[in-house]
């Protein structure tokens, strides 16, 4: 358990929380991350609040480590994608293009993730969300036991 | 037109850089920190880490009462409406969608916001996941007529 973190979760779980409430209660919009990037192209007056979202989440996470090194992800240790299991013998590129691939793919197929459906979706007591978070959880903790990833 | 007003443009680098403090903070941009939430096989031998649950209710909680505000109210700050997803359906679509990104994020630990937050730390192997996912989000627009903006959880 030495890796429970509930005091720097709760806090960026509060930043993510107003982040969407920011862009919901200014701009009106779901801050469902598959969506805003779904929707970059076609480049229209609406895509470009969507390239500024996510330039700046990318500043944001750079601005953060580097003011607050070792709190987060990316300070003392380097972040590093996952190795595929060595026991299903898949090179680790074609596993992560695979995984990465289900992950463009459902997201755009189920209309969300874990931000859309996730905060955003459950926040507006949506049962549709509610459905789409059981199943993505589900799915996924099924995939972590099966292929013993971790 | 609301797109290229400095307020609402604002409002997005405002709610970008809050989310991305908060991926980083909470470590959801850290794959192994999501899987070993995800790896329920752990709970038995005390290795599991409930902290992801830590950031979904704080997060959720915050949005909650956003949404309550929101209602007291005939239009967001900057915009002449809420962009509300009109969708209510639950159908094979929104489920067999939903069990493919399961099984991705599973296989990965990466969710889509992580994925573009790695961008900041550049660690090997992340253009895979860019790639790929812009590919699915190809396949899936033609697997699937593109729906409607209103049903769309932007």
């Amino acid at each position: 358990m030495e890796s429970f973190t509930p005091l720097s979760a709760t806090i960026g779980g509060t930043l993510i929380g107003s982040a969407a409430a920011v862009l919901w209660l200014g701009n009106g919009r779901i801050a469902g991350i598959a969506g805003i990037f779904r929707n970059l192209l076609p480049a229209s007056h609406n895509a470009l609040w969507r390239l500024v979202f996510l330039v700046c989440l990318i500043l944001g996470v750079f601005a953060t480590a580097r003011l607050l090194p070792g709190l987060g992800a990316g300070g003392v240790e380097p972040v590093r994608l996952v190795e595929a299991p060595a026991a299903r013998g898949i090179p680790t590129p074609i596993w992560l293009a695979i995984a990465g691939l289900l992950t463009g793919l459902g997201t755009t197929i189920g209309n969300g993730c874990t931000s859309g459906h996730g905060v955003c979706g459950l926040a507006r007591l949506s049962v549709r969300s509610l459905v789409a978070v059981a199943v993505f959880f589900v799915a996924a903790i099924i995939t972590v036991t099966i292929t013993g990833i971790v | 037109m609301s797109g290229f007003k400095l307020s609402y443009l604002a409002t997005a680098a405002l709610s970008g850089v809050l989310f991305g403090a908060g991926l980083y903070v909470s470590q959801m941009v850290d794959p192994l920190k999501v899987l070993r939430f995800l790896d329920f096989t752990a709970i038995p031998t005390g290795g599991w880490d409930p902290s992801p649950a830590f950031v979904m209710v704080p997060a959720v909680l915050v949005m909650f009462i956003a949404v309550r505000l929101g209602k007291q109210r005939q239009a967001p700050l900057f915009d002449t409406r809420f962009h509300e997803p009109a969708s209510r359906a639950i159908d094979a679509r929104l489920v067999g969608g939903a069990a493919l990104f399961g099984v991705g994020w599973g296989m990965s630990g990466i969710c889509p916001g992580p994925a573009i937050s790695l961008i900041a730390f550049m660690p090997d192997n992340l253009w895979i996941f860019l790639v790929a996912p812009a590919i699915g989000i190809w396949a899936g627009s033609l697997v699937m007529p593109r729906a409607t903006p209103a049903t769309v959880a932007q």
